[in-house]
């Protein structure tokens, strides 16, 4: 790394830090810095009180944080093993295959993608069709509009990321290391317990904050498969935004949205810290 | 091993729940039913002509279209200078101009939608469209820097060392030397910077009002009203596009560039 | 006048934390220099400053008589070959030399001449079209040889051109590497921690340590007279044993090791009463069945096959292990016997020994 000649290359940075400075972070700042004061007049924090204390945007709130642990901790459980699984692929082609697979949807469109799930899900969808023709029930059973609706929409939307956040991480540990436990005596499942899982760790942190802070902060799934039954934080935000118009109320769930994220995010960065010795 | 067969089982029921939705929106778009259903009923085309000659639709798409690439060439525009800086040089306040960068990433996109709609348009600063364009651009900006950061990393420093002790100015170093061998990593970055503007939800909803909308925002207020197979139908040519694009470039670059 | 003079040059990449210090270098025309030491001893740093990749903090640079402090890099007409030859990878053989050319706005033709006749000299004629990618490494090395000299720069400066090659190709491109630099005449820096290369290559050599230089010289001098233990042991001196000086004369001193004395010459004026550390060669050394002059008894603790030689290690008491190199027909000593080990004074330099 070179040591700078001179101050010429500030010239290179300054169009970007002035766009970004001037035109995304002094507008988040005001914002913020609105919700704080209140324009009411009625004193600081006031906004926040009001948040916690009205019911819609409590349940809203602790809603978005418990189907977030819920989406992050079922895909862990789901993506580990299937990063495993493609970890464990010798033939090249096979493998790129299953990477591009799992790469492939977070390409597309969240709208298509959460669509997809009022097909099966609907009333006269996938599931319904096949318990109906099973006999399993009556009549089509109401699925959407619910909290285990908008999990699995989220899920199938955040997985992706955590598959290749331990796949990479996976890929970084060294083959030699297995075979020398294996050598040293250690069954396989020894082996992942004592070798492969604690460096793979990294990866599900590191998964674990994408997950998370994807899912509090979607928009399209809860909206689509939750609707006005199923309030999440960011369907409140914007219902408070471009319905009512409350400015005050909308800015506040936003920074709520941001410090949350920012908390469990800095949370889970130290536990993986902690658990390096 | 009970092992082995334990984490290919998982691997396929990833699979199926991940990909299996596609299969189904790409099966449902030809239903002949009213309403969306699956299994799908009969077989039309009829979806994809509606689509594809709704004014609804063909407006936003454009929108859609040119938002991002104004956006992504702008994220070039402002992120190329700056990633060669930050993968070259070392400075005081380094540190700073990283997380800058980082920003847009960091923090949740509806907020940032929010900001600028509370900021720059009601305040009357500026048009809808120009801010859509800045919001668009700042989100798409870290990938832009992230991509082509890693690609001059790629090419030794002592490259353009050398071009510099036969002569090269600093600026022809830039152009004759360092632009043509990190024109890949400029391609995917515009690709990436590209397919994610387009597919952007949160910043785009606020941002839309009347006569102008992307894509994405238009497919979802229809939602909201209609329930037949017309969003099938356009999610299956969204997504067909979107491989055919993924697909190509991969040919062309390999996996090498993971997310 | 010397054509390259660096005057007390004091290199660093933080401040107060100098990586070159207070170095004062001379170089005349046409003349080969290497600059010679360990890793991290500032022979790159300082011939990244002569080309202007790197400032100077203090003292200055003066080539033909003109300063070049303050001369940016792209504007000094200095040749560099990297060691990891830095070829332009999207460019061919051609247009890869062709390069500076270029930037001078040499016509077309005049480019496709000296182009032409440059990769004759260093052997490459027909490469052309290839690509970097299609080359050896020692093809590549050539390449960004002739790239820096078709230009034809005041001064060429290589940083370790050698040392991704594999042996054997190593020693071929020295011996063209040194008929190149005669062919052109070209004044020539050289860097590189093989203690061979550079003697074999230069004209003079700079020995460097810790960002000074401990000796400039011809390599025969380096090699017969290192003036400090550092140029010593890197031109292949090893360490002997330790001793205090009880006599003293002009050049010859001795020593007391143990119960014995030895004599030897002392390189830095080592008075009475100091104490020394004295080096020899290993095939300096003989192996002799009784007592003699200069000699230290010890018993043969192994016996090492390496070819041309036997490596004999023996025990001395009160000294250590000593590791001793005999031409296998001389060599008939076995393990358990006790011999002694003999240097000639001539061949056994002393060294006061450093606090």
């Amino acid at each position: 790394m070179a040591r700078v000649h001179g101050k010429k290359y500030v010239l290179l940075l300054l169009p970007t830090l002035v766009f970004l400075g001037v035109f995304f972070l002094v507008p988040l700042l005001m914002v913020v810095i609105d919700s704080i004061c209140g324009s009411g007049g009625e004193g600081i924090l006031f906004n926040y009180f009001v948040f916690f204390k009205d019911h819609v945007s409590r349940t809203a709130y602790l809603r978005s944080i418990r189907i977030g642990l819920w989406v992050t901790g079922l895909s862990a459980i789901i993506s580990y093993p299937t990063a495993l699984a493609i970890a464990s692929i010798n033939n090249k082609t096979l493998k790129t295959v299953f990477m591009t697979l799992m790469v492939l949807p977070l390409m597309t469109n969240p709208v298509a993608r959460t669509f997809a799930w009022l097909a099966v899900l609907g009333r006269y969808g996938l599931l319904n069709n096949l318990l109906l023709s099973a006999k399993i029930i009556e009549e089509p059973v109401r699925m959407l509009y619910t909290e285990g609706a908008v999990l699995i929409g989220l899920l199938q939307l955040f997985m992706p990321m955590m598959i290749l956040s331990i796949s990479s991480a996976l890929e970084n540990i060294p083959e030699d290391l297995s075979l020398a436990a294996r050598s040293l005596g250690a069954s396989g499942f020894q082996t992942f317990v004592r070798v492969t899982f604690p460096l793979s760790v990294e990866g599900l942190i590191t998964g674990g904050t994408l997950v998370f802070t994807g899912s509090i902060t979607a928009y399209v799934t809860p909206a689509i498969l939750g609707g006005s039954r199923v309030l999440m934080l960011s369907t409140l935000l914007y219902q408070k935004a471009a319905v009512v118009l409350d400015w005050d109320m909308a800015t506040t769930i936003a920074v709520m949205m941001f410090l949350t994220t920012l908390l469990i995010n800095t949370g889970l960065r130290s536990i993986g810290k902690v658990g390096r010795r | 091993m009970s092992g082995k067969i334990f984490v290919y089982i998982m691997l396929a029921i990833a699979i199926i729940f991940l990909i299996g939705p596609f299969i189904i929106i790409f099966a449902a778009s030809f239903s002949e039913s009213e309403v969306l259903s699956f299994p799908p009923k009969g077989f039309t085309l009829h979806w994809f002509k509606k689509v594809i000659t709704m004014p609804m639709f063909i407006r936003s798409f454009e929108t859609s279209l040119w938002l991002a690439v104004l956006a992504s060439l702008l994220a070039l525009l402002l992120g190329i200078p700056v990633a060669y800086v930050l993968a070259r040089f070392d400075f005081p306040g380094k540190r700073f101009v990283e997380i800058l960068t980082t920003l847009p990433v960091i923090i949740p996109q509806m907020v940032a939608g929010l900001a600028l709609l509370r900021i720059f348009i009601i305040m009357g600063i500026f048009s809808i469209r120009t801010t859509l364009l800045i919001g668009h651009t700042a989100i798409v900006l870290p990938f832009a820097v992230r991509i082509i950061s890693s690609s001059i990393l790629n090419l030794p420093h002592s490259i353009e060392e050398a071009a510099i002790s036969l002569g090269a100015s600093r600026f022809r170093v830039f152009v004759n030397v360092v632009l043509p061998n990190i024109t890949v990593g400029i391609i995917s970055a515009f690709i990436l910077t590209f397919i994610t503007s387009f597919n952007n939800v949160p910043i785009s909803l606020f941002l839309t009002g009347p006569g102008i909308s992307t894509l994405p925002i238009v497919m979802m207020t229809y939602m909201e009203y209609y329930y037949d197979p017309s969003i099938a139908a356009l999610a299956t040519l969204l997504i067909l596009i979107t491989l055919g694009v993924v697909l190509t470039m991969q040919k062309l670059l390999g996996v090498s560039k993971m997310i | 006048m010397a054509f390259l003079k660096l005057e007390n040059v004091s290199v660093g990449y933080h401040k107060n934390e100098f990586v070159v210090k207070d170095l004062t270098l001379d170089v005349e025309r046409g003349e080969f220099v290497s600059l010679l030491g360990p890793s991290g001893c500032g022979k790159t740093t300082t011939l990244r400053v002569i080309a202007g990749f790197l400032r100077v903090q203090r003292g200055r640079i003066v080539i033909n008589g003109k300063v070049y402090n303050n001369i940016p890099p792209n504007k000094r007409n200095i040749g560099f070959v990297f060691q990891n030859y830095a070829l332009f990878p999207h460019l061919n053989v051609f247009e890869n030399v062709a390069f500076g050319l270029k930037i001078r706005r040499f016509p077309k033709d005049v480019i496709k001449k000296k182009v032409s006749e440059v990769l004759e000299f260093v052997g490459l004629k027909g490469f052309e079209e290839r690509l970097p990618s299609q080359l050896s490494g020692g093809q590549q090395q050539r390449v960004a040889i002739a790239r820096a000299i078709v230009v034809k720069p005041d001064l060429l400066l290589m940083d370790e051109p050698l040392s991704n090659l594999d042996a054997k190709l190593r020693i071929e491109m020295r011996a063209e590497l040194r008929r190149m630099q005669k062919e052109l005449g070209i004044t020539t820096v050289y860097v590189t921690h093989d203690q061979a290369e550079a003697l074999s290559l230069s004209d003079r050599v700079a020995v460097m340590n810790r960002g000074r230089i401990e000796q400039f010289d011809t390599p025969e001098n380096l090699f017969l007279n290192p003036k400090t233990l550092f140029v010593a042991r890197f031109v292949g001196f090893q360490d002997f044993v330790e001793g205090e000086v009880v006599d003293a004369e002009i050049d010859l001193i001795t020593v007391r090791v143990g119960n014995t004395t030895l004599k030897a010459r002392s390189m830095d004026r080592s008075s009475l009463g100091m104490k020394v550390i004295l080096v020899a060669r290993p095939k300096n050394f003989e192996i002799l069945e009784s007592r003699s002059t200069n000699s230290l008894k010890g018993e043969i603790v192994s016996k090492i096959f390496q070819g041309d030689n036997i490596l004999y290690v023996i025990k001395v008491p009160d000294v250590g292990y000593l590791k001793v190199e005999i031409p296998v027909e001389n060599a008939k000593w076995r393990e358990k016997e006790v011999v002694f080990l003999r240097v000639d004074p001539e061949n056994c330099l002393a060294f006061s020994k450093e606090e």
